[in-house]
């Protein structure tokens, strides 16, 4: 370690201004804007947390997001878990077709949400789309998709797991190899089986990738915009209204900054709460 | 004996039913992802008018045009301005990434290799601002670039990228593994810090370096929500928007949104596909593996 004080502030100084300028002021406007109201005259005033007892006592509209948002999170954010550790456990094994097979289980994640959004949209077409094509060429009946309020928010989460699941894969299978071969070895010679050895050893030695997949997605989830605005605009009847979208109108269309940065600050806590509950559960469940 | 016999062949014939089960799933999870992939690569081929003939019902004809064209590419760039779009992208994609990288590596190597007062609140700022995802920011941060007066320029769309919390959490992991004795030999020999960070710190890490690259490129290119917000004019539209702007639900336009869909693709896979597993290696050495 070096006791240079005046390099280092000049090594630090440029990230320094350029995290201060779009990152801390942003999130300081976020939480000053949140107690601000703005008249129609377009001056603002000072009002606490009336923006935020709005939102909790006689915001329907809001609630309704709260609801649709920790549906689509308490579903997928599991479900990407659970999918992405399968896929790493059916791809960690040295055949000659696992190299291609991750490439492609890769690939998606390559390209951006929005069009992945926009392909999907076109597949999910109630009329002309593929999946209603292959679902008549099985005989079923064909399935409205994205225009039903019953079936959207689950397109969405189809989505988002047909791109995300490949990129997570890769932190398990990085986790999977970074388990000693030994320790599998001693459990075979104790007698143990296939199920013992995945629930005693592969899975508590995961724990800590588990816990970062987890709380990563979380985030990513609790934010989603980009698929929302592309095909559902929030629709039908608002069954697909998430928070992230609900904040975006708020600021853009009907131009009130107190409720838009009062739903992103509480987004924020959402995050945090949901995270730590996370760790938490992750770090007790595999204790051995 | 024969018990024994017996027990070996349940064994074997437990180990087809894996085998089969295994395969089985592989072919399903092939199809999941090739399809809509392969069909949007078919679909963008297909001559514009005869999209929907051969959506349904279902024949081979689906999946492999009978008549092949590049009309809707040729289309999307003469007409529809789509190289403008890729030419944004790929300015603020670089714009970003060369003072983002410089910016990290300085920040890191600090952290890495320095006691200095206020370290601590300088690495909790990092910390922070790489906990807070950047798309909880967006409405404020547009009130930030509106006051700074840079809205709607290429400049609104690079500089709220270049200071990033993980690029400098990343080059910090990786410059804490470099033996100091060298940096202080270095010192020692008369070196100015300049010259031992641009001479021997940044040649000796270049793994990081690609990683932030490969990071920032694709956070860049594949951004559509503030760049929906931080322009408006169609001079500084992106990829993304671009893409975005073409979902209608008209025949005429599904053919511009399936070839600009894979053009705005190419890229990052490619690239993706050239550095798939120094990428993977640098994001998982950040210790949250």
């Amino acid at each position: 370690m070096f006791r240079d004080s005046k390099a280092a502030f000049w090594f630090i100084l440029p990230a320094l201004v350029f995290l201060c300028l779009f990152k801390i002021w942003p999130i300081a406007v976020s939480l000053g804007e949140s107690f601000m109201q703005t008249s129609i005259s377009g001056r603002k005033f000072f009002v606490g947390l009336e923006n935020y007892a709005y939102l909790l006592h006689d915001d329907p509209l809001f609630w309704g997001s709260v609801r649709v948002t920790l549906l689509y999170s308490l579903v997928i954010n599991p479900l990407a878990v659970a999918v992405s550790l399968a896929l790493a456990l059916l791809l960690n094994r040295s055949k000659w077709y696992v190299g291609f097979f991750r490439t492609l289980c890769f690939l998606p994640s390559a390209i951006s949400l929005s069009v992945v959004a926009v392909i999907w949209g076109v597949m999910l077409d109630p009329h002309f789309g593929l999946a209603n094509s292959v679902l008549r060429m099985l005989g079923l009946q064909p399935q409205p998709f994205l225009t039903s309020s019953s079936q959207a928010l689950w397109c969405l989460m189809a989505m988002s797991l047909w791109r995300s699941a490949g990129y997570w894969m890769m932190f398990f299978l990085a986790g999977l190899q970074g388990i000693p071969q030994e320790v599998y070895e001693a459990a075979e010679i104790d007698g143990a089986g296939g199920l013992t050895r995945m629930f005693r050893i592969t899975l508590p030695l995961l724990a800590r990738t588990m816990s970062f997949v987890l709380v990563s997605n979380t985030a990513f989830n609790f934010l989603t915009f980009a698929p929302v605005f592309i095909l559902t605009r929030g629709g039908p009847m608002r069954s697909t209204n998430m928070l992230m979208y609900e904040s975006y109108k708020s600021a853009f269309v009907n131009v009130d900054l107190g409720r838009a940065t009062a739903i992103s600050s509480m987004l924020l806590v959402m995050i945090l709460i949901t995270s730590v509950i996370e760790l938490r559960l992750t770090r007790a469940s595999f204790e051995y | 004996m024969h018990h024994a016999h017996r027990a070996h062949r349940a064994n074997h014939v437990g180990r087809i039913c894996g085998r089969l089960l295994t395969g089985a799933l592989l072919v399903a999870l092939a199809l999941v992802l090739i399809v809509p992939l392969w069909w949007t690569l078919a679909s963008a081929l297909r001559p514009a008018g005869s999209l929907y003939e051969y959506a349904n019902p279902l024949t081979w004809r689906t999946f492999f045009p009978s008549e092949v064209t590049l009309d809707n590419f040729v289309n999307i760039f003469t007409n529809l301005g789509f190289g403008r779009a890729l030419a944004n992208s790929f300015i603020v994609a670089f714009g970003a990434i060369a003072m983002g990288v410089v910016v990290s590596a300085m920040a890191g190597f600090a952290l890495a290799k320095f006691v200095f007062p206020g370290k601590s609140v300088f690495f909790f700022i990092v910390l922070l601002t790489f906990m807070v995802p950047f798309e909880a920011i967006v409405i404020p941060l547009h009130l930030v670039v509106k006051r700074i007066g840079i809205v709607n320029t290429y400049w609104a769309l690079i500089l709220p990228a270049v200071g990033n919390g993980l690029g400098i959490f990343l080059f910090k992991q990786f410059f804490e593994e470099l033996p100091t004795e060298l940096l202080e030999a270095a010192r020692v020999d008369g070196a100015s810090w300049l010259s031992i960070f641009t001479r021997i710190v940044i040649p000796l890490s270049l793994p990081a370096v690609v990683t932030v690259v490969v990071m920032m490129f694709l956070f860049q290119w594949n951004s559509l929500f503030w760049p929906l917000v931080a322009t408006y004019s169609s001079r500084y539209q992106v990829v993304q928007v671009a893409v975005a702007s073409h979902v209608t639900a008209e025949e005429a336009h599904w053919a511009n949104l399936f070839s600009s869909a894979i053009a705005a693709s190419l890229p990052p896979m490619l690239l993706f596909l050239a550095v798939q597993k120094q990428y993977v290696r640098g994001i998982s050495s950040t210790g949250f593996k």
